[in-house]
């Protein structure tokens, strides 16, 4: 006894998420499982770059070619999700000058729009621009929200009649006679938004089609049906500055090389990364070298970043393939490129597609093309309209007036808001009245929060990339209980205190990378709140210990009768 | 000539202030240079000294668990006599405005997240609160004070098992003050009644009041006038009226700070509330004077005797980068492991090396170098620039500032007379 | 070498808006670690909470901010400019430097420059430009300033509150006197004489420049007398240098390039002082904070940190120079109006570390029972109670103020602020002093 589904998809990444969406719009019955949060692997581990192709116009022009082609339809389609920033090649004495004009002429043979600035010039774009950068090529880089990207895309999905389920892992895929016909799916807390506490449960998911898209988990999948799907993860660390110290994307101009790229995103600067190949996606060394290659040599580029202040760094594994046989050793010179690996016609076992490779600049096209593959082994002859067709949210600009006047928010508060929910913007916010700011870093409300709550379950790192709430320079610290008890009372206090625990974690695993200067004060501040004024680590409700109330002082026998004695404060 | 005292204080936390009253009463005449506000404003105003011994279990009497601390724990270097006199003197201080003073006993407190903890000495604000108390309680939350969400706290408080029934409820405050305003509003508007705040917000809460024996509030009821906002809240209500004590920013804190400043005032010590950024020595190993950084000006402040009383992390008291914590003052060697990735531990709370931070002393307070020499003859550290502890997870911050506090600065004030 | 090499100690704001004027304050968020000490120190956000506190206005804002993000929430107009926030952050956040900015770019963008208030508020921030004119004719000034109908007019056009009485212009200005004892040549022979008298060399190099304000200049000329003859009595020379407002009243209206206007002869003929050799003094603790901090903060001037850094408040300098204190210990003071005083220390000497400094130096001068009215802010910070819609904010702010001088005893106030001394009087009716009048009546 199982579910059925037409297409079930594997992977709540950028290309999950886009498939879902793209067959969901075909009218193709889709369901979609992620092991954890939407975006939880690599999507939500990348620097938020959306490429012009700039970066690819020297080493390769087709995946550029794609780029810029995707580049300005997500500006179109996904408008609440992109921060047109622009971004700049930037190139330094030492930089090779050949290279510079072959990145020039690479950008104009793609078609990428390129202007070449004087130093002069990128410093009166971007000032903290160190002064001996001799010059920079502008391009139209942006940034772009992966966690809003996916999850505008999966509820376009759901909208159009798909199931979208997250914690939900695949556990076995199901043969029958040599074909994948479905998957076995073990729901950490029961079906639907996630639930702490709700016993878990297996399903077992028939699908007339299969597509792995697990990115850099897509091997792991294989591996259940005895697939050689050869992903080479491929690790990057990715740091994160307390403030946007350039508002532009700033790339270093040379070929290639760990440390080359600063994308503002959202109130913060991503410092990206390094490359190194690691063996598991899920179990490789976060090292202290990388964290400081990044910082040491963006400086170079800005030095501002040499003293300023660190939020956390994270790490992300690139889902790298490379057809058998291809024997590359530098991760580096892996292409990124992705391909789709029919197993029917490659391993003979039918039933299942795998996608490999890639980057989020192109996950629609390349889900529209692997959805394209799909329908022809269904049959299906619906046309794909995801390049014109808005997402949620983006059908047009959330009214930061209405936000300000209306809902009487601070602008600052309202304009962040504003931007985050895009069209949602009145809806949501009319919901809460009144509506304190829950997170002050980021400007979040109780009403984004709520609204996050209702989408997502007692999942507040889920809470967390849908509102941006914890991410800011306390890192949770001022508003992770109070994130929680927004679960209350529709979930209980277990509950609420079981997602609250989860966040601080996911918020400690971050930070630890970070733990110098004003970031060390702040850790040592938040431990200080919620360890000695909240107690939370010794919490008996956590501990099994019984406390022997008796054995405490028991208040003097005339306290609580409304003592006299004027206690309060004569400001001297 | 110069501006020149018997012993200078260099901190204004409760370490250095209890330093300085206990220098003040040898005789010496005193100046505490604080650098901005005390961490007395983050933190909840209650008074630990030890909640939880080394291996973790809950204390109910402190000075049971003292010689189970590690050697280079401060209080094993000052010894229980030391808590009892750093104790004693803040009993002096708060007056009316704490209790516990009349046991050695730990007592329990409801907290804002809705557990319990261990602390030696409360505001008389938070007594009815008590959590060994088999009373009934109810919580109150103000829907725009996110800090406190009463119905959830008291649901935590039952899942602790505390010895009575907790219920929670949420009102709007009188006046219905904007969502984004600060506790000194809520606080002031308590204390000036101007239009009646108390009465309305008894009148509210009576609405939700189920004949429970004691209410509990978040605590912002009233900064100048607690004790009367209190009153009135428990005359309208039939009901003892308590704080759960939040932070930060913590009311009690601040109430707390002031009664200490009333005491420095009283025993004549001068303040003065700038940075101190540079030092001046006699050439032969002793502190001549603290640079004091005035807008620009740096004006030494010349003493007989030192006290370094910075705060530790939190109250900037140490400074860190990527290559060392150091302690910024004097330049007191502080201990920790060479590689920054040692400073930490994977789990967010438990053991951590970074909240076992600050200079190394020995049990004269004296800062001692890498090599266990005496920084300066005339110099001894008090409070959490002290390393050796953890204040968060012992449950013991501001008993070791007494302590060590009331220690170095009796010390220091003896050294001079 | 590039500069990643040496990156600088210090963060330098730079410009990063399209409007040329504001600088890029985001990097100073780094240092706000959320502790909201700031946000209970700000006597505004404890009596309106239309006011969301100082680290909403400062750090948070500025973090919010994109580079095409130009506007800023317009309840920075409700800052008053105490700069309380700046000596309660444990953790060295600029918050006033951040309000100043903000507010600046508050004015610039979004209030119209042919709106009233925008010019109620340059003639406020403008104050000595009308005390300039008043102090031609004082006498009808003074009457004309506080003529009822006259007042009415003001507050209804203009929105000046018709609950204060202007202050009053003295009938001859300091620098008039000034010129009349001789200016700098006579101080010169003055202080000669001093220094002998006090058996010092008398060839000793003790020169100071005066920074008197406006205020001390045209309405309260009797402070800056005292400051002559108590600097004289130590031997010191004074020169009395060409000098504009401060700019305190224009960086709270958010008139950032007047006060810039100002500044500039300010920095010019203090700094060719400084140069010569001279110490600035200055007997306004907002004097004195305009041009140790916010010149520093705000400008970029040449020699503005020259001046920075050569500026004292007065008895400040006196404390460190010379033996004040034990001075005023062996002298009395008989003029029985001072027998007990009310004191309270303005937000900006606070920021300067001098709130403690009057009193101390009067502990064991005879004759004199200074009393402190308690850390409170008086609430008028400088034009903010003076405009009509802050009025009712100011007086609430004060009130805890004015409690603690009722409760005190004496009937005369005592600070070193000529707005705060305004306020005092206005919730109290007492006469208020300046500490500077009572070193002049123990030691001349």
């Amino acid at each position: 006894m199982g579910t059925r589904t037409e297409v079930l998809v594997i992977g709540g990444g950028s290309t999950g998420c886009g498939v879902v969406r793209d067959l969901a719009r075909r009218g193709v019955d889709t369901t979609l499982v992620e092991k954890g949060t939407l975006t939880n692997g690599t999507t939500g581990r990348m620097h938020g770059l959306l490429h012009s192709g700039g970066r690819y116009a020297v080493s390769d022009q087709a995946s550029a070619r794609e780029c810029i082609e995707e580049n300005r339809v997500l500006r179109d389609i996904a408008g609440h999700c992109v921060e047109e920033t622009g971004g700049l090649f930037v190139k330094r004495p030492e930089d090779d000058e050949e290279y510079f004009q072959e990145k020039l002429q690479g950008c104009r043979d793609c078609d990428i729009p390129a202007e070449v600035l004087t130093g002069a010039e990128a410093r009166e774009r971007e000032p903290y621009l160190a002064k001996d950068v001799e010059k920079a090529i502008a391009v139209p880089d942006a940034a772009v929200d992966p966690f809003r990207l996916c999850v505008a895309n999966a509820v376009d999905a759901e909208n159009h009649g798909a199931r979208v389920e997250t914690h939900a892992e695949v556990t076995d895929l199901l043969v029958e006679g040599g074909e994948i016909v479905g998957a076995e799916v073990t729901h950490e807390s029961g079906k639907g938004p996630r639930e702490h506490g709700t016993p878990g449960e297996v399903e077992e998911i028939y699908a007339d089609h299969v597509v792995n898209a697990a990115g850099a988990w897509a091997g792991r999948i294989g591996d259940h049906a005895d697939l050689d799907v050869a992903v080479r993860p491929s690790k990057g660390v990715m740091t994160v500055m307390n403030t946007r110290q350039v508002d532009t994307v700033v790339n270093r101009c040379r070929p290639k090389g760990d440390a080359d790229i600063i994308v503002p995103h959202e109130t913060a600067c991503i410092l990206g990364t390094t490359d190194e190949e690691v063996g598991d996606p899920e179990d490789y060394p976060e090292e202290e070298w990388e964290v400081d290659l990044v910082i040491d040599t963006l400086s170079e580029l800005v030095p501002i970043l040499q003293e300023a202040r660190t939020l956390r760094s994270f790490w992300g594994v690139r889902p790298l393939y490379e057809p058998p046989g291809t024997g590359t050793q530098d991760p580096t010179d892996i292409t990124r490129d992705y391909f789709t690996l029919d197993h029917e016609e490659r391993d003979a076992v039918p039933g299942m597609t795998s996608i490999v490779g890639g980057k989020l600049t192109t996950y629609r096209m390349m889900a529209e093309s692997i959805t394209d593959h799909v329908c022809e082994k269904l049959g299906v002859s619906a046309t794909c309209d995801t390049a014109d067709a808005p997402l949620p949210g983006s059908e047009r600009p959330g009214d930061l007036e209405a936000a300000m006047e209306r809902f009487g928010l601070r602008s600052p508060v309202a304009r962040r808001s504003a931007q985050r929910l895009g069209s949602r913007t009145e809806d949501v916010l009319a919901s809460c009245d009144p509506n304190p700011v829950v997170c002050s870093c980021e400007g979040v409300t109780r009403a984004e929060v709520r609204d996050a709550i209702d989408d997502s379950g007692t999942d507040l790192n889920a809470v967390r990339i849908r509102t941006r709430a914890s991410m800011g320079n306390c890192q949770g610290g001022r508003c992770a209980h109070r994130m929680a008890a927004e679960l209350h009372p529709e979930h209980d206090e277990a509950t609420a205190r079981a997602a609250l625990d989860e966040l601080w974690a996911e918020r400690w695993k971050g930070q630890r990378h970070a733990l110098w200067g004003e970031q060390l004060s702040q850790a040592m501040l938040n431990r200080a709140i919620h360890g000695a004024t909240m107690n939370r680590d010794n919490d008996p409700a956590r501990t099994d210990d019984a406390v022997d109330w008796d054995a405490f002082d028991g208040g003097r026998s005339d306290a609580g009768e409304g003592e006299v004695g004027e206690e309060g404060i004569h400001g001297d | 000539m110069a501006i020149e005292d018997d012993v200078l204080v260099v901190g204004g936390g409760v370490a250095g202030m209890t330093a300085a009253l206990a220098a003040a009463d040898e005789g010496a005449s005193v100046r505490l240079v604080t650098k901005k506000q005390s961490t007395l404003r983050h933190a909840s105003g209650l008074v630990d000294v030890l909640g939880y011994a080394p291996d973790g279990k809950l204390l109910a009497d402190p000075f049971d668990a003292l010689t189970d601390l590690p050697a280079d724990h401060p209080y094993a270097l000052v010894g229980a006599e030391a808590i009892r006199a750093g104790l004693e003197r803040f009993d002096a201080v708060a007056g009316e405005l704490y209790r516990g003073g009349h046991t050695e006993k730990n007592a329990l407190l409801p907290t804002h997240g809705g557990t319990v903890k261990p602390t030696a000495r409360y505001p008389a604000s938070a007594a009815a609160g008590l959590a060994s108390d088999d009373r009934d309680a109810l919580l109150v939350g103000f829907e725009t004070l996110t800090d406190f969400d009463a119905p959830l706290a008291a649901e935590h408080l039952e899942a602790a098992g505390v010895p009575f029934d907790a219920r929670g409820a949420t009102v709007s405050f009188p006046g219905e003050p904007r969502a984004d305003a600060k506790v000194t509003r809520y606080a002031h508007a308590l204390d000036e009644d101007a239009d009646g705040e108390r009465g309305r917000l008894a009148a509210r809460v009576a609405r939700v009041h189920d004949g429970e024996p004691r209410v509990g509030f978040p605590a912002v009821l009233g900064q100048e006038h607690p004790a009367d906002v209190r009153a009135a809240l428990e005359a309208d209500l039939d009901a003892d009226v308590f704080e759960v004590p939040m932070g930060p920013p913590s009311l009690p804190g601040i109430r707390l700070e002031y009664a200490f400043r009333a005491a420095l005032d009283d025993a004549g010590v001068h303040t003065v509330r700038r940075p101190v950024v540079d030092y001046e020595t006699d050439g032969e190993g002793r502190l001549s004077a603290a640079v004091v950084e005035r807008n620009g000006q740096h004006i030494p402040h010349y003493a007989d005797s030192f006290v370094l009383a910075t705060g530790g992390l939190v109250g900037k008291g140490l400074d860190s980068d990527r290559e060392a914590v150091r302690e910024p003052v004097f330049d007191c060697h502080v201990p920790q492991p060479e590689d920054r990735y040692d400073w930490f531990r994977d789990e967010a709370f438990g053991e951590q090396p970074y909240a076992r931070f600050g200079v190394d002393v020995g049990d004269d307070l004296r800062p001692r170098d890498e090599d266990g020499r005496i920084e300066f003859e005339n110099l001894r550290a008090a409070g959490s620039v002290i390393g050796g502890y953890d204040f968060a997870t012992e449950c013991s911050g501001t008993g070791v500032s007494l302590a060590t506090g009331d220690a170095a600065g009796a010390a220091a004030g003896a050294d001079t007379q | 070498m590039s500069d990643a090499e040496s990156p600088s100690d210090d963060f330098e704001p730079i410009e990063v808006f399209p409007d040329e004027e504001t600088p890029d304050l985001r990097p100073g968020a780094d240092d706000c670690y959320k502790c909201s000490t700031c946000d209970t120190n700000c006597p505004v956000a404890e009596v309106d909470d239309d006011f969301p506190g100082p680290k909403f206005q400062g750090p948070e804002q500025w973090r919010l901010k994109r580079k095409e993000d130009a506007s800023v929430d317009d309840s920075i107009s409700k800052c008053s400019n105490c700069m309380r926030c700046d000596s309660a952050c444990p953790s060295d956040v600029g918050l006033s430097q951040m309000h100043n900015t903000a507010r600046a770019e508050y004015v610039e963008e979004e209030l119209s420059k042919t709106s009233l208030t925008y010019w109620r508020n340059r003639i406020l921030a403008n104050y000595r430009t009308s005390a300039f004119l008043a102090s031609k004719v004082p006498r009808i000034a003074n009457f004309a300033m506080n003529f009822g109908p006259a007042r009415w007019a003001m507050e209804k056009t203009l929105g000046v509150t018709s609950e204060r009485e202007f202050p009053e212009f003295a009938t001859e200005t300091f620098r008039e006197w000034w010129e009349r004892q001789g200016g700098a040549d006579g101080s010169r022979e003055r202080a000669r004489e001093a220094r002998e008298r006090r058996g010092e060399d008398v060839d000793a190099d003790k020169r100071v420049a005066y920074f008197h304000g406006c205020y001390a200049n045209y309405n309260t000329p009797e402070v800056a007398k005292s400051l002559v003859r108590v600097f004289e009595h130590f031997g010191y020379e004074l020169v009395v240098p060409e000098q504009r407002c401060s700019g305190t009243p224009m960086f709270a209206n958010g008139m950032l390039d007047d006060a810039e206007r100002h500044a500039e002869v300010n920095v010019s003929s203090m700094g060719d002082l400084i140069e010569q050799g001279y110490d600035a003094i200055a007997s306004c603790t907002s004097c004195s904070m305009a041009l140790r901090q916010e010149y520093p903060e705000l400008f970029d001037i040449d020699g503005i940190e020259d001046v920075a850094e050569n500026t004292w408040e007065a008895l400040e300098y006196l404390r460190v120079q010379e033996d004040l204190s034990g001075e005023l210990a062996g002298a009395e003071v008989e003029d029985e109006h001072l027998a007990s005083l009310a004191y309270h220390a303005p937000c900006h000497a606070r920021n300067q570390g001098l709130d403690g400094q009057a009193l101390e130096l009067f502990d064991d001068l005879a004759g004199v029972d200074a009393e402190d009215v308690g850390d409170s802010c008086s609430g008028i910070s400088g034009t903010y109670g003076w405009k009509e819609e802050k009025y009712e904010t100011s007086m609430k702010i004060g009130e805890e103020m004015f409690d603690h001088m009722e409760d005190a005893e004496g009937e005369v106030g005592m600070t070193e602020c000529p707005t705060c001394a305004m306020q005092m009087e206005h919730g109290t009716g007492y006469e208020i002093r300046h500490p500077l009048e009572v070193v002049a009546a123990a030691l001349t």
